[in-house]
């Protein structure tokens, strides 16, 4: 019985099929949204599953100089990253599926996986927009990386826990956490638009200086997979901010107004910035970013002494 | 110094129409002035071939049947043309005029592009003696 | 391949086209870069090289007026206009003041539409989608009048030689009207976003400066000159057709950055919809046409400058007396200005680079006329037609 469930939740739900089909709505919702704030119609529903599709059944070309196990191993990596980061975060109000002392950082570190694929697979294409994209996505990880953890390590402070159970369970017996942490929940926010490479924080795939960046030499199933797995991130993320900062995701309805709402704020957002220089994104997030999130912390770690 | 200059525009456009006009299944009416096809009138035609000299894209063939009897065919070929509207200033008798109906024109064969006007016992004179393009349509 | 081979000069070159998506049309640049910062830029052009002056040397002149239409997409009116006012003053014939103030409209309807392309070009190329969206739903607006009043939304062949084809109509003067209240109402707010918006700012204000010396030493034209405090504006300078009666005031500004250069452009087209209202008030009576414009033009030579969006075109056209120009001669404004990209670039992040290139309004296509063939060795040769050919078939034959 175990092994079935077990198979389960690594293929349906909440891994798999569950995440990366929930991924894709999300990001036509996304899209949608986005379209429609600068007064455009935006895609029909099913414009990412056609597009993956698509990628899915086309040709896939290796390009010459690469290593081809890596080329195509790295897709899978990556989407294999954010699925089992799935199995920890309690998807669409759910329980997660496994748990234990210390899963928020594993989590954490399963998301970071696909940044890392991406700027392996840049670099291991012997291109030059790849080239300067790997670097600038490597760059940017570790602009943004300390602070988000830190700033979803303020909830877990709060609950004295690091496991995401407990800190869910804790967040939805108390008030909602960005309104006792609000400086976390920015930058808990800013630093997951970090994480997707959104506007303003695209510079890694800035199209209009270096094509597609990291993954210019990708067609076909491994730019799809990576698609996938950038969708997959795109809900993970979401559903650990409402988790942790926004009253917990008690019950499926819940958590679909709260991602959804969390996600059109992230879309307006997106469509209010200019796109960053790389310089300019690791200076904003060395020089605030991490500054703001100590301050949290440093307040969190006053008001439990007193 | 501020920041999300845009927001008014963006959140504004939640409640507007959205500014795409979704071409095939909507349409705006085109402009009167529109220059689509053209049409040619060969009953007021002189045949000096001034509109056929003048257009840039060589579209335009005026074929004599008969000169005294003012008995002309056009072969227009509307693949060339650029919808200048020169050929319609050269015409010192009006002939021609462009329609702001049919500017719809793409097709999938050269075929469709290859038309001829005239009076109809013109065309068919036209038609023997020239060997004009099998699809002729009359006007 | 390429990376070792430019290893091994010491050099990582990043090329930006000839096919690109910062790039619209074909051109091609490489950036020395170092990490992200750019040591040196070389460009390339010519690869839409279309022999249009040698093809005008074969048509009569009124088919010219249509083939130099083409030469640009977006300022397709301002070919047509410099090109009729040049033969015009060869034939030594005077156009009737109501046709050139209906020219100057159009021009300026089309100074509009072009910069707010331009605009949202720019702003794509910052990675402002929004402003980019805003914009040309806007300059929807002005596309669409010069539809109804021209007939055509690109190339609206307005001019004939002697005059224009049309005339506007009381109910154009109305829809241009309101056009224009609310493209200023807009124009307004974009000059605030471009001035006030933070991280719009991050990306323009201080990047790219020309100053006042560069921009005379690299002869660059149009707003990207005014942007530097160069004033030169044809149309102030040596105002001709319709700017006689409606004077415009020059937009200038000193900063020289890529934030002065969306300023004065925006400024600009303040001063565009100032003019417009005025010519419609105070229209002149009369003919829109000469009665007859000679097809043979006595020969002689003429230069005829107009002022486009991007800057002074240029036109030299020469007549022998026959049905067709013997010469004719176009410099755009492109041309003059993509030195200064180059002289820009060295020293600025590869982000800026698309910023820096649009920062010019680049048309390449207008400014690719001549074409000269370097071997290897670098040295230039002239190729016969034959020898062109021959090399084509060698070409292939060996790959196959
Ligand atoms: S509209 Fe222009 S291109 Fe077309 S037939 Fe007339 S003159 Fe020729
Ligand atoms: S210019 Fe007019 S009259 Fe002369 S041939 Fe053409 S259509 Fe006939």
């Amino acid at each position: 019985m175990e092994a079935i469930g077990n198979i389960v939740s690594l293929l349906f739900f909440p891994g798999g099929l569950f995440v990366i089909f929930a991924g894709l709505m999300y990001e036509w919702l996304d899209h949608k949204i986005i379209a429609r704030s600068q007064n455009r119609i935006g895609p029909r529903w099913f414009q990412p599953i056609a597009d993956a599709i698509k990628l899915l059944t086309k040709e896939e070309i290796v390009p010459d100089g690469v290593n081809p196990v890596l080329f195509a191993i790295l897709p899978l990596i990556a989407l294999a990253g954010a699925l089992t980061a799935a199995l920890y975060v309690p998807m669409a109000g759910l329980k997660p599926a496994y748990s234990f002392a210390g899963d928020l950082i594993v989590t954490v570190y399963m998301l970071s996986l696909l940044t890392l694929s991406i700027g392996l697979a840049g670099a291991n294409a012997k291109e030059r927009f790849s080239l300067v994209g790997s670097t600038r996505a490597l760059t940017q990880l570790f602009a943004y990386e300390a602070p988000f953890l830190l700033a979803l390590l303020g909830p877990a402070i709060a609950a004295g826990s690091w496991q995401i159970s407990e800190i869910v369970a804790y967040t939805e017996t108390h008030t909602w956490m960005m309104i006792l942490q609000p400086i976390g929940f920015v930058v808990a926010l800013i630093g997951l638009m970090g994480k997707l490479e959104l506007p303003p924080f695209d510079s890694p795939e800035a199209e209009t200086e270096i094509v597609a960046g990291a993954l210019t030499e990708y067609s076909g199933r491994g730019l799809a997979i990576f698609h996938l797995g950038k969708g997959a991130e795109l809900i993970i993320g979401l559903t650990l901010i409402t988790a942790f900062y926004m009253g917990g995701v008690s019950n499926p309805v819940w958590f679909l107004v709260k991602t959804v709402g969390l996600l059109a704020v992230l879309a307006a957002l997106q469509s209010l910035m200019t796109r960053l220089r790389i310089d300019q994104t690791v200076g904003m997030w060395w020089r605030y970013g991490a500054l703001l999130v100590l301050l949290q912390w440093l307040i969190i770690v006053v008001v439990q002494l007193v | 110094m501020k920041i999300a200059t845009m927001f008014s525009d963006v959140v504004g456009s939640f409640w507007k129409k959205p500014a795409t006009v979704q071409y095939p299944f909507e349409r705006v009416e085109a402009p009167t002035r529109l220059r689509g096809k053209l049409e040619w009138d060969p009953e007021k035609c002189t045949g000096c071939s001034l509109c056929s000299k003048d257009c840039p894209a060589d579209a335009i063939e005026i074929i004599t049947i008969d000169k005294k009897a003012k008995r002309f065919v056009m072969q227009y070929h509307m693949d060339r043309c650029t919808y200048c509207a020169q050929c319609i200033e050269s015409c010192r008798f009006s002939c021609i005029e462009m329609s702001d109906e049919q500017w719809e024109l793409a097709a999938t064969s050269k075929v469709p592009f290859e038309v001829s006007y005239g009076r109809e016992e013109d065309l068919a004179e036209a038609l023997a003696k020239f060997a004009l393009a099998d699809t002729v349509e009359t006007e | 391949m390429m990376l070792e081979m430019t290893q091994k000069e010491e050099k990582f070159i990043i090329p930006i086209g000839p096919q690109h998506p910062a790039l619209k049309e074909p051109g091609h640049f490489e950036f020395a870069v170092d990490g992200e910062l750019v040591t040196d830029a070389t460009v390339r052009l010519g690869y839409v090289h279309r022999g249009i002056e040698k093809g005008a040397e074969a048509r009569n002149w009124n088919q010219n007026l249509y083939l130099v239409e083409r030469i640009c997409g977006i300022c397709s009116h301002i070919h047509a206009f410099t090109y009729a006012r040049g033969v015009e003053r060869l034939a030594e014939v005077e156009v009737p003041p109501r046709a050139q103030a209906i020219r100057v409209l159009v021009a300026e309807l089309e100074r509009i539409h072009s910069h707010m392309l331009w605009f949202g070009v720019a702003a794509h190329e910052a990675g402002f989608d929004t402003l980019f969206m805003f914009s040309w739903r806007d300059r929807e607006t002005i596309m669409d009048i010069l539809e109804g009043l021209t007939g055509n939304r690109v190339n609206y062949s307005a001019n004939v030689l002697g005059g224009v084809k049309f005339d506007v109509t009381d109910e154009h003067r109305k829809t241009i009207l309101e056009a224009v209240d609310f493209m200023e109402k807009r124009t307004k707010h974009y000059l605030n976003v471009v001035t006030t918006d933070a991280m719009f700012l991050q990306r323009t204000r201080g990047i790219g400066v020309a100053n006042l010396q560069q921009a005379h030493r690299l002869g660059i034209l149009g707003p990207t000159a005014r942007a530097s405090g160069v004033k030169r504006d044809v149309r102030v300078d040596a105002p001709y057709s319709a700017y006689k009666q409606f004077p415009i005031k020059m937009v200038v500004e000193t900063a020289g950055d890529l934030e002065a250069r969306f300023v004065v452009r925006l400024k600009e087209l303040f001063e565009s919809y100032r003019l417009i209202r005025e010519i419609l008030n105070n229209m002149p009576e009369g003919d829109l046409q000469v009665k007859r414009f000679p097809r043979r033009i006595k020969p002689g030579e003429v230069i005829s400058r107009v002022e486009a969006p991007r800057g002074e075109v240029f036109y030299y056209i020469r007549s022998n007396g026959g049905e067709m120009p013997e010469r004719l001669k176009v410099r755009t404004p492109t041309m003059m200005n993509m030195a200064s990209v180059l002289a820009m670039a060295v020293g600025h992040q590869l982000a800026d680079m698309p910023m820096l290139l649009v920062g010019i309004d680049p048309c390449f296509s207008c400014n690719d006329r001549g074409v000269a063939i370097c071997n290897s060795k670098g040295d230039h040769d002239q190729w016969t037609w034959e020898r062109l050919r021959q090399h084509g078939i060698d070409f292939y034959a060996e790959k196959v």
